[in-house]
């Protein structure tokens, strides 16, 4: 918890440093901004809203964790992995489908699947092994998650409402397959607030080959205010990190402080004419942050002070892994720094090309597709898992992995590839106070409906909830005449997953 | 401390998450008007105690209270199951959502227990169980069976199988014999039968002579100011005479004042009037010139006037636009996964700009938008305002793409909801939405009644259509006509110069026809692709590889790309290739420029895959009567002219003498760019043995057509078609070319009179057939618009917690019966009704003068764009969950306004704008004002307020001078488009000033929101916006100084004052100043302006001016 305004209190940049960033950044805005934070405490709370005052723990920056009861979690980095990641060839153990292999699948039934052929029954691609103290189930397809399997907190009873990833995945980031609602980050800082002025709260990491499915709007933030959005941080190295963080074009860094010297001027004045407006002083306040996140920002996604033994553990050498890697690695900076939500897309949208494809959804190949995309979630999570924990993060960050529904546990019609599975998929938790090395709930014999305890993502989202110390029922915003919630009308916190 | 006279009082103090200060008190009368405990009393209030607080303030200073502290969940109510019976579904959900909830002085909560008492519990549970199972069918408004029993007088008439009770004798009672039935006669039909507890209820109710005050049984929520009607008089209030009131609004708020002891702030001055004026009725700002024409107007009725003059701008229309497209969710793509384009969305919001423009009245407004389309004569303008119930978003997967019925029904359920939900929200203020899955847990509207909504709207369909079916017949019964004449004369044609087709080569034909339409070859492998083999991007491209193919007539084809890797370090791909070959003898050619080595589908005989239009400059290009060659940059083939096979084929298919043995023959083409870019689109090269014969660079779309005709002579060997991406990328780079043939080359020196002949009759078939050609493309286009799509309604069933799997007793069109009287053509609505009368019955509804929603509501709408807050701070929610309004009296008079007056939105504005309210100082001290009333709802002064997003975007535009005022039209398009399974769009800034249009042209895009905007607190247009956001932000602050559209800006500004007003620092700060603020500038801001100027420069301080808070704040 800052109360100083330093950067942070891990791997702070000295004073100097701080300077010497300032040179590079060739910024007068940032200039401005660092001499508030080297001479003064910046007054401003990190927003503020017409009418209304910032939800608490907004005010100053302490912010106060945890709304209703005592908080196991401060932080949550989710993992997505959009298209549609198939429980049977990776985390849900199916016995049954290996004697079933090969058999046709029930053909009423296998009517209603998206593409609406189903095929014969097909055992997982990747043979299944028994992990760790607990001896969890989890199949060849993740050698390295598996070393973290005591530590992970499956879910295999997960539905969704849809089997259409664009609703699917709406209705995993906010509980509504209707698009325009909050996302759970959203809703997170919402209540929460944020830990540091100078970054954002809830930070989305996109794959570098492209948005997910649904777009930007799978981080919106609906009918909450604008600052809850998940700001967008491009990891690929050519673009800007954050939209607009720097001027489209250069400027001379005195012309620049010369600049804002005079704006903050003109807008002081401004402000004392007019009777102690509230909003005209967070607009002022609010150029200040915006040099500190000038600031930090840059900082946080330098990687380039890791160890070579980190980039190394987070592939980033791989060209294939790296990517994924580099957003996992800068997933723990960020929650180093204060970020409240991280949210990492381990996949893009849909193309047309024939090729790997670029996410999850395996219609054609199995094989071939979560092959590609089993290394790279493989390398990049189980990195950041053992990363966290070996820097004591693990215990106040809940890791989240999921996907918007499962994959078919037969083939789709005389494909090698899996159909979308609404009826039946697992999420894990990790670290912030879920119980590592458990399972919750199944699915049928050979998953292809949840069976026991069945959950939506309103359990998912109750418990991470519970977690970061929000009872998910009074956590409402008015909207269009309901006071409106993450989880609707649903949801039940999931005890068990809680150490 | 003592209830209060009629009241218990429960005081709760609700500690909600996001109040900052703290437990606010609110007051919930034990007795409300229910006669029970009303939980979303307190759930609404509690939730927004700004509304209470005045009478909290009152009562808490009477008596110092105790305070008990109950955990969240604990029931504190007094026995839920005789008090509240069955319909209190919020009791402790609602109560739950509270953080804390402090009990103070509870008293009277023990029941009590006198005879009485018995008899009121007795009589009231068993209203409850009348009105929550059998009202649905048995009330005023339906009465199935003849019977009613909403009110004692219909228990013992009966309907028409009887007396519904005897007294005193529940055996006897067919009520009880009904509700105990246990054959198809039973009671309610369709759900569960009544508890036992229940029947025993109404047994003992019958026995004790059903014991029934005279008020029949109406829900108390019916009592909600809302729904009741607007009086026909309504008395502007009195106010002592030395008060000043211009107008009769101020009347309303001065008395309100009053009873406060506030008064309020005087008039703003005028260089912050006509700022606020311009910005709320046009959405930018004034000029210089205009703010000084104002100031310099001495007459009494310069406001007068100014007034009258802004509401007739055009520009008025597309500002107000905006905010009814706020609440209509309209945009130009579908949104959801494969979120495509509507490229015809635009006329709708044409549309709503005029409507506002010509002040159509009110009533027309709403009828046409729900029903325009199926009137008994619409018109073209009517047809398009029925758009309204379309422009919402439509999940294209799940309606058309997936074969699944389940998923089928799912969105469409999730459409008509859209549907429903946007005319109610948006045209009555009712949440409609809530019943979806249950009965409006707030409101007194059923579940079945939401259905009955939908079953209004089963017949409406979104989709693209022509805005008039006999526009379109006649259009097209004349093209048939023209195409037909000019069929026959191509026909002719065709037999008389019978040309080799190329693109029946490639369509694996001989040349004459025998090809297959869509074929073709991968221009990466060489192999043959089949129509049904659409491709996307191809992969594993190889570029300059020659790839040979196995057709007679085709020697190669190739990826060309000019810049290959030099493999040296520290020039890498910068090297334009010297010789790329393009046949398979080696003949080699150094024209081709550099590409991004993509390509996108075959060279097909056809259009390729996602083509954006086979017709150019208004010429239909698909066959019959024309071929296509399309090739998707980056592609090239190269044909083999094998001059004896060539001959041959000329010979054998014509009169022998007719030439006998051509030597030369002639390669003919129209080739264009069918792409969506319009300009810079691709290039184009022909070439015969390697040499360039044509070549096109950077043809776009707006390019037209071009000729190409070259001579191939006999020792040519080699033509080669080359379409690449000129630098942009493929994405929609088309290349085709149009009728390419080869054919014998009719030498001039030929001189058998036949052959002349032949020739005039060819020049002449020609001109003929170009005459038609150009009449084709004369015809207009048929007028088209996406929007309703009328179908034959299909039957509504009630869809059990809204589970579109779960389908209960089907429900008639119709709709809430809280709001004033079913009408009769609603009410007469059955299965068979079609689309026409649903829809026409429901606009008759919304607008008829028993229903008071509708003109509430609008006036609310315009109150809250003029005042910043609605005199109803919720404007899309009149109901029980929503805000009370601030002034009832104010707001049913603005509403009995605008029903009597014609319906004119206009001169609802012209009475705001002309009242004191409206032009008030917006700050000030008035510190009494500032205590007892800090939010302003008395309206003491006006509320100052930050710019929204389009207009800020606006402003800049206007102040650098760079707006392009052109209204109407397909929107501009400030993203770069790629077709792909879910279509891609990137934002960017464009230099043209085609985008520099107003923002209310801009095509909006639902998945991928316009970056900078959103920043700004633009809304996404999945959600319905009654009212927008205002947050502050440092990721704000850095698009506002750092996005490049607002560098653009201040270097246009830049410009703008270095042209306009020289190189004179002083002068430069002056002026820009003044264009920013709209107001004189004092001489210690011309003086550190230009001192900006001196040491930053004026792009300095330009950038900085479009970032101050009085440039982006309105006073």
């Amino acid at each position: 918890m800052q109360k100083t305004n330093t950067i942070t209190s891990i791997a702070s940049p000295s004073t100097s440093v701080r300077r010497d960033w300032l040179t590079r950044l060739g910024s007068g805005l940032g200039a401005i901004a660092c001499s508030t934070l080297l001479h003064k405490h910046a007054s401003g709370a990190w927003y503020s809203q017409e009418g209304k005052q910032g939800p608490e723990g907004k005010q100053g920056s302490e912010g106060k964790l945890g709304l209703h009861h005592a908080p196991k979690a401060k932080h949550v980095i989710e993992i997505f992995c959009p298209g549609g990641l198939s429980h049977v060839d990776t985390w849900d153990y199916k016995p049954e489908l290996e004697r079933l292999h090969g058999t046709p699948f029930d053909a009423e039934l296998g009517k209603q699947t998206f593409a609406g052929v189903a095929g014969t029954h097909a055992k997982s691609f990747w043979p299944f092994q028994q992990r760790g103290q607990s001896g969890l189930w989890i199949s060849d397809l993740f050698p390295q998650l598996s070393r973290c399997a005591d530590d992970l907190a499956f879910i295999h009873s997960m539905q969704s409402k849809s089997a259409l990833h664009g609703p699917a995945m709406f209705m995993m980031n906010s509980g509504f397959i209707q698009p325009g609602f909050p996302s759970m980050g959203s809703w997170v800082t919402y209540a929460l607030g944020s830990e540091t002025d100078n970054l954002p709260e809830f930070v989305v990491l996109p794959d570098t080959r492209g948005l997910p499915p649904g777009g930007t709007i799978n981080w919106g933030a609906g009918f909450l205010p604008a600052v809850h959005q998940g700001t967008v941080m491009q990891t690929g190295g050519s673009q800007e990190v954050i939209r607009d963080l720097f001027p489209a074009r250069p400027i001379n860094p005195d012309d620049e402080e010369k600049g804002m010297k005079l704006l903050q001027r003109w807008n002081r004045q401004h402000a004392s004419n007019r009777e102690s407006d509230s909003l005209l002083e967070a607009r002022i306040a609010s150029f200040e942050l915006a040099g500190k996140l000038q600031l930090s920002a840059p900082e946080a996604v330098n990687i380039g002070n890791e160890t070579a033994a980190t980039q190394s553990r987070y592939g980033l050498e791989d060209p294939d892994i790296g990517p994924f890697g580099k957003q996992c690695l800068l997933a723990r900076r960020l929650v180093e720094r204060g970020v409240r939500f991280v949210q990492i897309y381990c996949g893009a949208e849909n193309t047309s090309q024939k090729a790997i494809r670029p996410n999850w959804d395996s219609h054609e190949d199995i094989v071939r597709d979560h092959g590609y995309w089993g290394r790279i979630l493989d390398t990049g999570a189980s990195a950041l898992l053992e990363d966290l924990k070996a820097r004591g993060l693990l215990e106040s960050t809940l890791v989240i992995c999921t996907s918007e529904f499962g994959r078919q546990p037969f083939m789709q019609g005389s494909q090698k590839g899996r159909d979308h599975n609404p009826g039946a998929f697992t999420a894990w938790l990790a670290g912030g106070g879920a119980r590592g090395g458990m399972s919750y709930g199944s699915s049928d014999a050979i998953g292809f409906k949840a069976a026991e305890k069945p959950t939506y993502c309103y359990d998912l989202h109750a418990t991470a909830l519970h977690l970061l110390g929000i009872d998910h029922e009074r956590l409402t915003f008015y909207h269009n005449g309901i006071e409106r919630r993450l989880t609707d009308v649903h949801g039940h916190v999931i005890h068990e997953l809680i150490a | 401390m003592p209830a209060l006279q009629g009241y218990k009082q429960l005081i709760v103090g609700i500690f909600t998450p996001n109040s900052s200060d703290g437990i606010l008190p609110v007051i919930v009368p034990m007795k409300t008007p229910c006669g029970q405990i009303c939980p979303h009393y307190l759930y609404t209030h509690a939730h927004r105690p700004e509304t209470h607080r005045a009478e909290m303030n009152a009562l808490t200073t009477k008596a110092p209270l105790t305070i008990t502290m109950l955990p969240p969940s604990q029931q504190f109510f007094p026995t839920p199951n005789s008090r509240h019976p069955q319909r209190h579904p919020l009791l402790l959900p609602s109560i739950s959502l509270c953080a804390w909830i402090l009990l103070w002085n509870a008293v009277g909560f023990a029941q009590d227990e006198s005879p009485d008492a018995t008899v009121r519990d007795l009589e009231r549970t068993a209203r409850s169980i009348f009105r929550d199972h059998c009202l649905e069918c048995h009330a005023q408004s339906v009465t199935e069976g003849g019977l009613r029993l909403d009110h004692r007088e219909g228990l013992l008439s009966g309907g028409d199988s009887g007396k519904a009770i005897e007294l005193g004798k529940s055996d006897a009672s067919l009520l009880i014999a009904r509700i105990t039935a246990s054959d198809s006669s039973r009671m309610p039909p369709n759900g569960k039968p009544l508890q036992v507890d229940q029947i025993e209820i109404l047994r003992r109710f019958i026995d004790e002579n059903a014991p029934w005050g005279d008020e029949p049984l109406a829900d108390p929520r019916l009592n909600h100011w809302a729904w009741k009607n607007v009086p026909p008089k309504i008395d502007v209030p009195d106010i002592p005479p030395d008060t000043k009131a211009t107008t009769p609004i101020d009347r309303f708020l001065v008395d309100a004042m009053n009873k406060q002891g506030i008064t309020p702030l005087p008039h703003a001055t005028r260089e912050a009037l006509i700022r606020r004026l311009n910005y709320d009725l046009l959405g930018t700002p004034p000029t210089p010139d205009e703010v000084d024409r104002f100031l310099n107007d001495d007459s009494y009725d310069a406001w007068e006037r100014l007034v009258d003059q802004t509401l007739a701008s055009p520009q008025y229309g597309e500002r107000w636009a905006r905010h009814w497209l706020d609440i209509a969710h309209y945009a130009d793509t579908h949104g959801f996964e494969r979120d495509q384009r509507r490229d015809h969305a635009w006329p709708y919001r044409d549309w709503v700009i005029d409507a506002f423009n010509s002040d159509l009245p009110f009533d027309t407004f709403l009828q046409h938008q729900i029903a325009g389309d199926v009137l008994q004569s619409p018109t073209d303008e009517s047809t398009i305002a029925s758009s309204f119930l379309a422009v919402g978003p439509w999940d294209f997967v799940g309606q058309i793409e997936t074969p699944s019925p389940v998923i089928k029904r799912l969105a469409r359920a999730d459409d008509l909801d859209d549907i429903v939900t946007q005319v109610m929200t948006s045209v009555c203020g009712l949440t409609i939405h809530c019943a979806r899955c249950h009965d409006h847990k707030l409101d007194p509207i059923r579940q079945s009644e939401y259905y009955s909504l939908t079953a209004i709207f089963s017949g409406v369909k979104r989709g693209d259509r022509v805005v008039s079916e006999s526009q379109l017949q006649s259009i097209e019964s004349k093209r048939q006509k023209i195409k037909t004449q000019k069929d026959q004369i191509d026909q002719e044609l065709l037999q008389l110069t019978h040309g080799l087709s190329l693109a029946d080569i490639v369509g694996g034909g001989n040349g004459f026809g025998t090809g297959k339409l869509g074929a073709g070859f991968d221009p990466n492998t060489g192999q043959v692709r089949a129509p049904s083999e659409k491709a996307g991007f191809l992969d594993g491209v190889v570029a300059n590889r020659l790839n040979p193919t196995n057709s007679p007539w085709i020697d190669s084809v190739f990826v060309p790309n000019g810049y290959l890797p030099t493999g040296s370090a520290d020039a890498p791909d910068t090297q334009v290739s010297n010789e790329l070959k393009i046949s398979t003898t080696g003949i080699v050619t150094t024209c081709i420029p550099p590409t991004d080595s993509k390509v996108w589908d075959a060279i097909r005989n056809g259009p390729v895959n996602s083509q954006f239009s086979t017709s150019l400059s208004d010429t239909e290009c698909s066959p019959p009567g024309h071929s296509i060659l399309a090739l998707h940059a980056n592609a090239g083939i190269t044909f083999r002219l094998k001059h004896d096979e060539l001959r041959k084929a000329f010979v054998n298919e014509q009169q022998p003498s007719d030439p006998p043995n051509p030597q030369s023959f002639v390669f003919t083409a129209k080739v264009g760019y069918f792409g969506q870019t319009p300009t810079a689109g691709a290039d184009v090269h022909v070439l015969v043995d390697g040499n360039v014969v044509f070549k096109r660079l950077s043809l776009g779309r707006n390019d037209g057509l071009q000729d190409i005709q070259c001579e191939l002579g006999p020792n040519n060997t080699f033509l080669t078609l080359i379409a690449t991406d000129a630098g942009n990328g493929i994405s929609h780079d088309q290349v085709c070319f149009i009728d390419a043939s080869v054919a014998p080359l009719h030498a001039e020196k030929s001189d058998g009179k036949s052959s002349q002949d032949k020739k005039d009759r060819i020049d002449a078939l020609r001109k003929n057939s170009d005459s038609l050609a150009n009449d084709l493309k004369s015809l207009p286009e048929p007028k088209r618009v996406y929007g309703v799509k009328a179908e034959t309604p299909t039957q509504t069933r009630r869809m059990h917690r809204g589970n579109p799997e779960d389908l209960r007793e089907p429900v008639k069109p119709s709709s809430v019966s809280c709001v004033g009287p079913i009408l009769s053509d609603i009410a007469i609505l059955d299965e068979q009704s079609t689309d026409a009368q649903r829809r026409i019955a429901l606009a008759n509804w919304l607008t008829s003068a028993e229903n008071p929603l509708p003109a509430r509501v609008m006036v609310n709408r315009l109150w809250q764009h003029h005042f910043g807050k609605g005199l109803v701070a919720t404007p899309s929610d009149f109901g029980l969950g929503g805000a009370m309004p601030s002034h009832p009296e104010l707001l049913d008079w603005l509403a009995q306004q605008l029903q009597t007056s014609g319906w004119s939105i206009k001169r609802i504005h012209r009475m705001i704008l002309l009242s004191d309210a409206y032009q008030r100082r917006s700050s000030g001290s008035n510190e009494l004002a500032a205590t007892t009333d800090n939010q302003n709802r008395l309206l003491w002064r006006q509320n100052p307020r930050r710019l929204d997003a389009e207009s800020l975007r606006d402003a800049m535009l206007c102040v650098s001078g760079s707006l392009n005022r052109t209204m109407y039209g397909p929107g501009y398009r400030d993203f770069d488009y790629q077709e792909e399974y879910a279509p891609v769009y990137k934002h960017r800034v464009f230099e043209n000033s085609d985008v520099f249009r107003r923002s209310i042209y801009r095509f909006v895009v639902r998945t991928t929101p316009h970056p900078f905007l959103t920043t700004l607190d633009c809304p996404n247009p999945a959600t319905l916006t009654p009212v927008r956001n205002t947050t502050t932000t440092a990721i704000q602050s850095l698009a506002t100084l750092n996005n490049a559209f607002v560098l653009q800006q201040s270097e246009q500004l830049e410009n703008r004052i270095k042209r306009e007003f020289g190189d004179n620092p002083e002068a430069q700060a002056r002026h820009a100043i003044r264009l920013a603020f709209g107001r004189q500038t004092t001489d210690e801001e011309i003086a550190s302006g230009a001192g900006l100027i001196q040491e930053a420069g004026l792009f300095q301080l330009c950038r900085i001016l479009l970032n101050t808070n009085e440039f982006v704040y309105v006073d």
